[in-house]
């Protein structure tokens, strides 16, 4: 196990290394940088604004000095947002994470319910309504629904608050600000775990039809056991296995904000910013952004791999 | 196995990156600008195209107060803006993004600002004298002036204000560094300590001289005041990184201080009693970062004043809902289609002038958008003060006169219906951003092109940058564009001189140029911006398109709102009050 893990992690380091020179080069090559979208500036101006930036240096020695600054744990100061990039992350990730992290959860566990219920009652018509249900859910856009949700519940019958996180002006503190931002979330939250859970129902349906048809559950159930405990024992930790997998996946999806969503609902987290950053090539808030997301997706795929070794001690880790 | 998934999560950032340029064109082009001179309108412009034409000419008054939603009801010393995306960056001159500026210029009140014509009028300043050979600015600050924390401010802090914008590291789009003070090279460079130009006489007296005479000087060198004491104390010649850490702890001496910012949420400002007019009349107010559309914090009453193109549906809408008051407004800026001067094809004037005639800009600018717009033929918008209609030519629509223009420069139509010169078709290469407005252009204008026999390729980018570096790469014929808010007249043509615009060289413009900004006798310069305007609009180094129409729609019990084209809304904030 050792072995293994100090084998992934010098493995990892390389692969992290290989993606941020891509990632680099890939930034510094779209074309525009981030002078050249100031249109009030002279072509001197900005010759000289480039300079002091550095952006007039090879790409290659900017990636040096970009590296061994992160090295040093300095990712730099945001070129449009004039902070640095780590506090900038520090400020609206946790809003992202937040979103991410209830309706993240909300659709797993609707989602094994659901899948499991209609894994168990395989063609009939709670199974078909379900169906029906999720194929509109996933295939409505996420803008049309949000916007269709603030317009019957913000707007018409002010229900709830049609965006932001907080009540303007409120100087809620607690309980009483825990209240408003649930109050705030609800939404966004409802508009998320309608878009997630149908493809995550759907597997876990399948994953579930497949297990049952299994001879372990026969036995189970020629033992007298409960339909209940025969589902959600033996069946359904199973089928869970191949879940185990998605989790890795998951991991940079909790942090990376969803832009959508968030320019809808007016919600301060990263997905905006990120976009709003690559539209003005403000290259350290980019390279930052896009290098954390690297490591979760590196990170996210070790741990699924730990996990399924822990869950079904038949996989071998080499 | 483990490198194949990477391989494909890479691929997926990458695709992202490419789904985010096509969801970003405004923000660029927003951000742009800043300082007080060119804040950005508040909050998002809607735009939807229909039929009628009738428009707002007349303020509009809220015909039914009780149907204002309880939320607004119920402040009562607060007033809500909403406001795109404001970064936190809070201190002029240091700024990147527009929306910053119009924080920015809340906190910080100016020496000199600009009335509705844009001519200069005293703030911090008590008067300004300008000496005879217009080198020569000195500034006499008002008595008691004192910044939000107390402490007072003084001509050293003027002088110092200046010094930093001609640091080395400077690295902010302050004009006042293509003023040429006398010594600020030399001070750049690291070969003095001070800049010799700028002398404080006493406390309350400061003055300037310039290389060459500036017309814009004065307004320029009159925008905001740092303190010496909080922004001075850690200086360094070549060292500004300090700055950043106090973005966020601004000390100004505008009409409000920053009393909280949550990025991405809101800023929240609090009166700030050492104000030089006196506390402002609402203790409380509050921009909201409204990232994606207003309407609904307009319907749900959370936010009291925000700004719309001026559709037809947008009025008709506005003024339904019955609580709100509606003014009509022209920002001072300018669309127009730069031609590429270095391309053949339209080197010559009168394939310029035939485009101009042959493009029908009414049905684009003016009926398409519901009249959210009006026709330009000069680079001034018609608010300014140097505005003209006088020896104009309108350059009505006009295909035929369009297609006599192009046979006299030698495009005869050739095989397949497009002219030809010398064996070469007539082409446009056209580049537009993203927006509904370029579908229009591109709509009409393939039908008008194709009416005067030019072949027609438009090309839309979802993001602005790569757009602009398309121009610079010279691959293009027209490109659609829209300048930031002008103050002075000059700004609007220092493309044309500065390089910007390649290929354009005409030693009369220069020599006018230069004479608008010898002199700052309004008459005189109206005079010599006339003549620049009539020499422009015959020569059309860029094609003028049109001027944009915009509606602010606010809470109806507020009152003593006035909206300034050049400074927006931070010039009458002091005055509003709820009712």
């Amino acid at each position: 196990m050792s072995t293994y893990l100090s084998k992934r992690l010098i493995y990892m380091f390389v692969i992290l290394f290989a993606a941020s020179l891509l990632i680099f080069c890939l930034y510094a090559l779209t074309p525009g940088d981030f002078i050249s979208g100031n249109i009030k500036l002279s072509p001197e101006r900005k010759a000289e604004l480039r300079d002091i930036y550095g952006l007039n240096k090879p790409l290659l020695e900017r990636y040096g000095i970009w590296m061994s600054n992160a090295f040093r744990g300095d990712f730099g100061f945001s070129l449009a947002q004039q902070k640095p990039v780590l506090q900038l992350f520090n400020e609206y990730i946790w809003n992202s994470f937040l979103l991410a992290v209830v309706s993240t959860f909300l659709t797993w566990v609707i989602a094994v319910i659901v899948g499991v219920i209609s894994a168990y009652k395989q063609y009939s018509w709670f199974d078909t309504l379900v169906m029906v249900a999720i194929f509109a859910a996933m295939s409505i856009p996420s803008f049309f629904i949000g916007l269709f949700l603030i317009k019957i519940l913000a707007v018409d019958l002010k229900w709830l608050p049609p965006g932001g996180m907080l009540t303007t002006g409120s100087n809620a503190t607690g309980i009483a600000y825990l209240k408003e931002v649930i109050h705030h979330m609800t939404l966004p939250v409802i508009v998320m775990t309608l878009l997630g859970v149908g493809s995550l129902t759907r597997y876990f349906r399948s994953n579930m039809i497949d297990v049952i048809k299994q001879d372990y559950i026969r036995t189970a159930r020629a033992k007298g056991l409960t339909e209940r405990k025969v589902l959600f024992t033996h069946a359904l930790r199973n089928a869970l296995l191949p879940a185990i997998t998605l989790v890795g996946f998951e991991l940079p999806a909790l942090f990376g904000g969803s832009l959508i969503i968030e320019k809808i609902f007016n919600w301060p987290g990263i997905g905006q910013l990120y976009m709003q950053s690559f539209g003005l090539r403000d290259y350290p808030l980019l390279m930052g952004f896009t290098m954390f997301i690297a490591i979760l997706t590196v990170l996210g795929t070790l741990i699924s791999d730990i996990l399924y070794h822990v869950a079904d001690p038949r996989v071998r880790l080499q | 196995m483990k490198r194949g998934i990477f391989l494909l999560t890479s691929l997926l950032i990458a695709s992202s990156l490419l789904v985010s340029a096509c969801s970003n064109n405004n923000s660029s082009s927003n951000s742009a600008s800043n300082t007080k001179s060119t804040t950005v309108p508040a909050t998002t412009t809607q735009e939807t195209p229909a039929s009628t034409v009738v428009g707002l000419t007349e303020p509009f008054t809220a015909t039914d107060l009780s149907k204002l939603p309880a939320v607004a009801q119920k402040r009562t010393d607060t007033i809500i803006v909403g406001l795109t995306d404001p970064s936190g960056a809070f201190t002029p001159y240091f700024q990147q993004s527009g929306y910053d500026g119009n924080v920015s210029s809340l906190l910080y009140a100016s020496l000199i600002n600009v009335d509705d014509k844009g001519l200069p009028v005293p703030e911090l300043a008590e008067s300004w004298d300008i000496s005879d050979d217009a080198l020569t600015y000195t500034f006499h600050l008002k008595s008691d002036l004192k910044f939000s924390d107390g402490s007072p401010l003084t001509a050293d802090d003027v002088a110092f204000t200046w010094t930093i914008l001609h640091d080395k590291a400077y690295d902010g789009d302050s004009q006042v560094l293509t003023l040429n003070v006398v010594g600020g090279a030399a001070y750049k460079a690291g070969t003095a300590t001070t800049i010799t130009g700028i002398k404080v006489t006493d406390p309350k007296t400061i003055s300037v001289t310039l290389e060459k005479p500036n017309a814009t000087a004065l307004v320029t060198l009159g925008s905001n005041v740092l303190s010496k004491a909080y922004y001075g104390k850690d200086y360094k010649f070549g060292q500004l990184d300090y700055i950043k850490k106090l973005h966020e702890k601004p000390v100004g001496n505008g009409p409000y201080t920053l009393e909280k910012f949550i990025p991405g949420q809101e800023v929240r400002f609090v009166a700030n009693e050492y104000y030089y007019k006196g506390k402002p009349a609402t203790e409380h107010f509050i921009y909201k970062t409204t990232e994606g559309d207003v309407w609904q914090f307009v319907e749900t009453g959370e936010v009291d004043y925000a700004s719309f193109s001026a559709t037809q549906e947008n009025i008709d809408k506005l003024k339904g809902l019955g609580y709100l008051n509606v003014i009509p407004y022209t920002p001072s800026s300018y669309g127009y289609l730069q031609a590429n001067l270095e391309h053949e094809q339209l080197k010559d004037k009168a394939v310029r002038q035939a485009i101009t005639y042959g493009l029908d800009r009414k049905s684009i600018y003016v009926d398409a958008s519901q009249g959210a717009g009006s026709v330009a033929n000069i680079p001034a918008s018609p608010i300014s003060w140097s505005y003209t209609e006088e020896g104009i030519n309108p350059y009505n629509y006009d295909p035929e006169k369009a297609k006599e223009l192009l046979d006299g420069a030698g495009w005869t139509v050739g095989a397949g219906g497009i002219r030809e010169k010398d064996g070469k078709p007539l082409s446009i290469h056209f580049l537009g951003s993203k927006s509904k407005n370029t579908d229009i252009f591109i709509a009409v204008a393939k039908e008008n092109f194709e009416a005067l026999g030019i072949k027609f390729e438009p090309e839309v980018f979802a993001d602005f940058n790569s757009l602009v570096s398309k121009v610079e790469g010279g691959d293009y014929d027209l490109v659609s564009f829209s300048t930031p808010m002008l103050t002075d007249p000059s700004d609007g043509l220092l493309q044309f001189l500065n390089g910007e615009i390649k290929g354009y060289d005409n030693p009369k413009f220069k020599e006018l140029y230069d004479k608008g900004l010898a002199t700052t006798d309004i008459e005189e310069r109206k005079k010599i911006y006339t003549e620049l305007y009539q020499l422009l609009n015959d020569e059309l180094p860029v094609i003028f398109t049109s001027y944009k129409k915009t509606v602010y729609a606010y809470n109806g019990r507020i009152e003593n709102v006035t909206v300034s084209p050049f400074i927006g809304l931070a010039g009458s904030l002091p005055n509003w009050s709820l009712k």
